[in-house]
């Protein structure tokens, strides 16, 4: 009798776990990121930051992507604050008024940290990003294009997470 | 001669058709200037275009189409579209017009070591990072002083300088410069610890000991802010007595109990003061 109850709560949670998984998956960042602290200055990036910054950022991304996708705005909150998020909420009023989306196909970041200031108040990156993105007017695909760009970022602390201030794309060298 | 015709028709209509698939745009621009979009051909048709902080859609005339400068004030990637052809351009960062001042902390002791930092963000008039290497220059200095002066290059818009505290207690500036633009923080430079405390013993009116300190002050020179906390200490055959007493006015003094012998001790913090042996035989 015993095993067959074994057997039955092994089943059940492994039904619980097939089942939690794509909840999971959801929710965790999708973005492909490779992170290099080495060059940070004129502080270490500690651990703790290092994973955090990680985490937090593909968020961004992932969020980001979402707005410009579907031209929401309020999606910017969690992981954007002050210039980056005005900006990208005027990019996304501006898409809805003229029906046009973007759609990112993100294949991966290369953070690289610059700046990481002693009082940890702020930190800045490169990002090498290699990016697909299409152009929308309605559902009609206006442009297509796969390009290599060049972030600079600066990020700022809040209460719980890292909010991406500044997202600046550069031109190739 | 009608083949001909046709031939060359065909090729007016291929090379139109190539013409109209050209379309070319500024490359570079500055932000917040206009910038003008070259569509061949004629005629009106949909232009979009989408940038990193706007996207628009409208229907132009083929040509020597404008861009506004108001269109075109984010630093970034730009693609301008027209019947399906597009183009791609960048908006830099306009001249550098603010900076972004974090100066840490609000309050440090006098000559202490490395204490003040600064961390410069430069901007264009757009709030665009100003990526261009250029001279920041720091500066901390309260009045009267020479202060200290330090100019370092930005790195991708960020500029960071690390700087001892001045010797003098007092609000100090600290400045920073760069290209016309200037930021100014006050840093509140106090007293740090007291330096070389030294009391003096009386016997008071009602028998006990008064114990009083000279002018309490750090090793600036710097008077120790008035509420400091001193302990004044009695050991005598009884035991040991304490009392806690704040500076006011720049000193600090207590009462002690009484004893025909004693060592009186005094200290502020970690800081110890000098030592009073009482009566007894010397």
């Amino acid at each position: 009798m015993i095993p067959y109850a074994s057997r039955l709560v092994a089943l059940l949670v492994l039904l619980g776990c097939l089942f939690a998984e794509p909840a999971m998956s959801e929710r965790s960042p999708q973005v492909m990121l490779s992170f290099d602290a080495t060059s940070a200055s004129p502080r270490r990036v500690e651990e703790s930051t290092s994973r955090a910054i990680q985490r937090d950022y593909a968020h961004a991304w992932q969020s980001m992507t979402s707005a410009l996708a579907e031209n929401r705005g309020d999606l910017l909150n969690q992981d954007f604050t002050g210039t980056a998020r005005r900006q990208l909420r005027d990019a996304v009023e501006a898409q809805k008024q003229g029906g046009l989306s973007r759609r990112i196909i993100d294949h991966g970041h290369r953070l690289r940290v610059t700046f990481y200031s002693l009082d940890g108040s702020a930190l800045e990156a490169d990002d090498t990003v290699d990016l697909e993105i299409q152009y929308l007017a309605g559902d009609k695909l206006l442009s297509s294009e796969r390009i290599p760009s060049h972030y600079v970022v600066l990020l700022t602390p809040s209460e719980n997470s890292w909010k991406v201030r500044v997202l600046q794309e550069l031109p190739q060298p | 001669m009608n083949l001909i015709r046709a031939a060359f028709l065909f090729t007016c209509y291929f090379c139109s058709t190539l013409c109209l698939a050209q379309l070319h745009g500024p490359g570079r621009v500055p932000a917040g200037t206009g910038a003008t979009l070259q569509a061949a051909g004629s005629g009106s048709s949909i232009l979009y275009i989408y940038g990193p902080g706007g996207a628009a859609k409208r229907t132009v005339q083929r040509g020597a189409i404008n861009l506004p400068g108001e269109e075109l004030q984010v630093a970034g990637r730009y693609i301008a579209i027209i019947d399906g052809n597009s183009v791609s351009f960048f908006v830099t960062p306009a001249s550098l017009q603010n900076i972004s001042f974090v100066a840490r902390p609000s309050r440090v002791p006098a000559a202490a070591k490395g204490a003040v930092q600064g961390s410069a963000f430069l901007f264009d008039a757009f709030q665009n990072l100003y990526l261009p290497t250029t001279k920041v220059s720091f500066r901390l200095g309260t009045q009267g002083s020479a202060g200290e002066d330090r100019t370092v290059s930005s790195n991708q818009g960020v500029a960071w300088v690390q700087l001892d505290s001045g010797r003098r207690g007092g609000p100090a500036d600290f400045a920073v410069y760069s290209e016309g633009a200037s930021v100014r923080r006050i840093v509140q430079q106090v007293a740090a610890d007291p330096c070389g405390i030294h009391m003096k013993a009386l016997p008071a009116s009602d028998g006990n000991i008064l114990v009083e300190t000279d002018p309490i002050l750090d090793c600036a020179g710097n008077a120790v802010p008035d509420g400091t906390i001193v302990t004044f200490t009695s050991i005598d055959a009884s035991g040991r007595s304490t009392v806690d007493a704040r500076i006011k006015r720049g000193f600090a003094s207590a009462e002690l109990p009484s004893a025909p012998v004693a060592t009186l001790l005094v200290a502020a913090g970690v800081v110890q003061g000098n030592e009073i042996h009482w009566g007894g035989v010397r």
